[in-house]
Parts: C-alpha cells; structure tokens; sequence
C-alpha cells in the first residue's frame, strides 16, 4: 500500500475536524500517522463478504431492559 | 513496621476478632505516611472516610454480623474507577474537577462486602499513555526501587499493594495494564474474561478491549476479590451472564494432570525474553512438571498481528471518546496519551472494521489452541527498567506478551516468579480457557505455594 500523501493527509484531518489544529500538533499526528498506516497496511483485505466482525452488540442485553 | 497481612490471613484474624479492621487500617496509614509521598502510588487518599467504614465494620462484626472475607478489609481503586463524591481523574487535566455522582459497579460490590475504601491509586493518563511529567500527578514509582518503572497503567495499584499499603485493589486491562503493574510490582494480578467483571463506570480507554480485574499479593487474594466483583451486569453492554463459581474454593493444590501450552515460537522466533527471564520461565515450567502437570508447545498467529488488530482498533474507539476534547484542548492531554490517539481520527471505518475482522481470526485461533492445553504459560514481561519517558512511537512499534489475550478475551493472571539480580521481580503469564479463571487461579495458588517468593517484601517497607 503506498504511503498516504501529504494532501491526502490534510483531507482526512479534515474529515477528523482537525484542520485547526495548532501547527506543532499537526506534526505529532504527521509522526503518529505514519506509524499507523503501517499497521493498517498490514491487515488483510481478501476476506469473504459474510465475515463478520467482532463486536460487543448483543441482542438479550437489549431486550433484558426491555 | 507491623507484619504484612494477605486479605486471607486478615480476614482469618478479622473473623474470629483476633484483628480489628481498625488496626488494619492504621497499619495500612502508617506505611502510607511512612512511603507514599516518595511513591506516588496514591492520587487521593480518604482518611477520614476509611477511620468511618472500619470502624463502622468493627461494630457490625462486634455484633456478630461478620460478612465475609472482604469485611474491614482496606483497598484503593485505579483512578478511572468513578466513586460517588470523591473525585476522579484518569490523572488527566480534562478531568481535574470532575467528581462523579454514582459509584462504579465494581466499588459498590465492594462496599456492599464490607470494605474500606482508602482512595484512588495512580494511572497512566486515561489508562494508556505514560508514564508521563506532563499530567495532573506525578508519575508513580516502584517500591523495589524508587528509580525503576512501576509500569502502567495500573501503576499505583500495582505499587501499593508490594508496599504493604492496601490489601487489594481494582485496576483495568486493556493491553496488559493490569498484568504489567503486577509484573513490575512482584505481585498478582488478574485480567479476567472480557465480559466476566463489569466495566460500569470504569473510564474507557478501547471499549471492546477493555477488562476490569483484581490485583493482590496473592493469587488466592484475587481469588477473595473475585469473588466478590465477578457476575453479571445489565448496564455493561459487555458483560456476560454466566454463573460465576466460587473461586476460592478452586484453590485445591491440584495441577496434577493439567496440560501446560507455552507458545514457543512466540519466545524463540518473533519476540525471545532476555535470558534471565527464559531461565526463569523454564524454572518456574519445571515446578509444574514437579506437580504433575505436563508442558508441551503450542502455536498461535503472530505477536505482531494481535498487536495490529488491537492498536487500529483502540485507536480509533481513544479518538471517538476524546476526539471532542482533542479538538478543542489538547494541550491538555499528556503528550503520550496525545500521541496515541491522536492518529486515531484519521482511521476509516473500512479499516476499523477489517482490523475487527482480524481480531475475530485471531480470537478463533486462541480459542482453538485451547481445545489442546488447559492453560498457556509464558512471562508477562521482563523486569522493572528505569523510570523514564518512554518514545512515544513505542506504542506502535513495541510487541509484548500480554495484548494477545485482551484480543482473544481470555483470562490471564502475572504472578511473581523470582528476582533477577538488581532483586527486581520476574513474573509469570497463566493463561486460561474463556471463562475459567478459576483453574488459572488454582495454578498460580499451587505455583505461589510451592515456591518462597511470597516471603520478600521490599526493603523500603520491609
């Protein structure tokens, strides 16, 4: 996966409501950043559609209060 | 300094008015003045309200109305367990004024047992970044050496404990925050099954990782604590009804017979312990075979891949609960809590999911090595380092022993398991089958009991 461009960064800062951020705060979440898109590089994609995800929803919780 | 109790042996004393839960709890104040302003174990201390409740359990007990082995016991809660009208900080200055208005699950299961409550011991800011200078406390240090790392996040409850100051203690495991603290600290510590202790009012650090657990000096210590906050809670979406057994009376002695998995290629390829601390694991695997069980290896994933699952994941669920706060303030986070979440916005939905998608894989896969082995065995770590900040980049870099069972949800006890040569302590890992804590505890009682380590204290309480 090739690394994520500066412009392509600042898009998603954005997303994140961080544009505003103080200037040496935007380089701690450059510094950060580039250590978790190596991580997310490393998680495989190819998984058939039905994988489900694990998650904490659990139905009889919901209807216990009920 | 009076003699150091284990809440078994108070309790025993406790009981039959041999003790009063009074003079235990002078006790514990008295190390507590002698020490802590040099530990830094404590970030609020509740005297006055702790001379009350003992002596309010001394009357109740004085009238026959004993309640069982928690009764007059003193304890502290981590400081992100919220207590009703004392105040709770995550030692962070976001949260500098905030006192909540309801005890969490776990401190009304302990008051409604007859403990004292004596305050709230030190964190890693939110329970994941530190240690740090930055923040509303001092960090804490480690009792067996003041210029050694006490380890976090559950730092001052890991601390006080070593240090005679409280007989128990409530701290919480994300990646190994409860397991660390009692590694560096020489004493035990539990991170139960996910869903197993409740988590209401506990501050969230990575909702789907997060674990509530017991840390004592003991492993039948936990065992009494376990039995106390284990069970069912309908206001934690995690938590799981399932009957909860008596933990205590699990601590048979026997390990006769039990299966022993140590993931090899995890200590010998991927991530190999220093040889002090292999030398010590394989001491510690041979008292075991001593007892009857036997030891045999057992393959699992990649280190590295449960790291990845649970980082993508934590870091995204940091920056949803602290995101608001980030964005308007954030200079007022620790620059390590900052630094580890602060990415996490930038985290696409797509990602956050394959990252869940990866850690169902990985649970499978532990679960399925479970069905060879009744428990894995492996260090928690290695031995207390200095006190220093650590490069926040750690965070995504480092692999540890720990993080994988708070992906696979299993319950995982550190117990001490002897001291290297700077008379830190070496700890061990007992992993167990989800749910069943109970032979996990059983393990480490017979290991603890077989073994002196129990006996050393450190020399600046000692």
């Amino acid at each position: 996966m090739a690394e994520t461009t500066e412009e392509e960064l600042k898009v998603l800062a954005a997303k994140a409501g961080l544009s505003d951020l103080p200037a040496e705060y935007k380089a701690e979440l450059l510094s950060a950043y580039r250590h978790l898109e190596v991580m997310i590089a490393r998680i495989c994609r190819d998984r058939p559609q039905a994988d489900e995800p694990a998650h904490v929803f659990d139905a009889a919780t919901f209807a216990r209060k009920a | 300094m009076a003699e150091f109790l284990t809440i078994a042996e108070a309790a025993r004393r406790i009981a039959t008015r041999d003790l009063s839960p009074v003079e235990l709890l002078h006790t514990c104040l008295a190390r507590i003045d002698a020490v802590d302003a040099e530990l830094n174990s404590f970030v609020a201390l509740t005297r006055e309200r702790a001379l009350e409740e003992a002596k309010a359990a001394e009357a109740e007990i004085m009238a026959g109305n004993y309640r069982g082995k928690l009764h007059g016991i003193p304890y502290n809660l981590k400081d992100i367990f919220e207590t009703k009208g004392i105040r709770t900080t995550a030692q962070s200055k976001t949260l500098a004024d905030y006192v909540p208005a309801e005890d969490c699950d776990a401190q009304q299961r302990l008051a409604a047992a007859g403990g004292v409550l004596l305050g709230k011991s030190a964190t890693w800011e939110f329970a994941h970044g530190g240690p740090s200078w930055d923040v509303l406390f001092p960090p804490c240090r480690n009792p067996w050496d003041l210029d050694k790392d006490p380890a976090g996040s559950s730092s001052g409850s890991g601390a006080s404990i070593a240090a005679g100051m409280v007989l128990g203690t409530m701290g919480s495991d994300t990646g190994g925050s409860i397991r660390g603290p009692a590694a560096a600290n020489g004493i035990a510590g539990l991170k139960p099954t996910y869903g197993r202790v409740s988590r209401r009012g506990v501050l969230p650090n990575c909702f789907s990782h997060d674990h509530a657990g017991p840390l004592a000096w003991t492993s039948e210590d936990l065992a009494i604590l376990m039995n106390c906050v284990a069970g069912f809670d309908p206001r934690d979406p995690g938590s799981v009804d399932l009957p909860v057994p008596n933990y205590t009376a699990a601590l048979t002695g026997e390990v006769k017979g039990l299966t022993i998995g140590v993931p090899y290629r995890w200590l010998e390829e991927e991530a190999p312990p220093s040889a002090p601390t292999r030398t010590a694991l394989d001491a510690a695997l041979n008292v075991f075979r001593a007892m009857g069980a036997s030891v045999r290896p057992v393959e699992l994933p990649k280190l590295r891949a449960y790291e990845d699952a649970k980082k993508i994941i934590a870091m995204a669920e940091l920056y949803t609960i602290h995101g608001p706060e980030l964005r308007q303030r954030p200079e007022l986070f620790g620059a390590s809590l900052r630094y580890r979440i602060i990415a996490g916005g930038l985290i696409r939905a797509e990602d956050y999911i394959q990252a869940m998608r990866l850690r169902t894989e990985l649970a499978r896969a532990m679960q399925a090595t479970f069905a060879e082995v009744d428990l894995m065995m492996l260090p928690a770590g290695e031995p207390a380092k200095k006190l220093q900040p650590q490069p926040p980049e750690s965070l995504f870099t480092k692999v540890g022993y720990t993080t994988a069972f708070n992906v696979g949800g299993n319950p995982a006890l550190a117990l001490c398991m002897g001291f290297n040569e700077e008379g830190m302590p070496f700890s061990l890992q007992i992993v167990g089958k989800l749910f069943d804590e109970a032979t996990v505890l059983k393990a480490g009682d017979a290991y603890e009991k077989a073994t002196p380590w129990r006996e050393r204290r450190p020399a600046l309480v000692a």
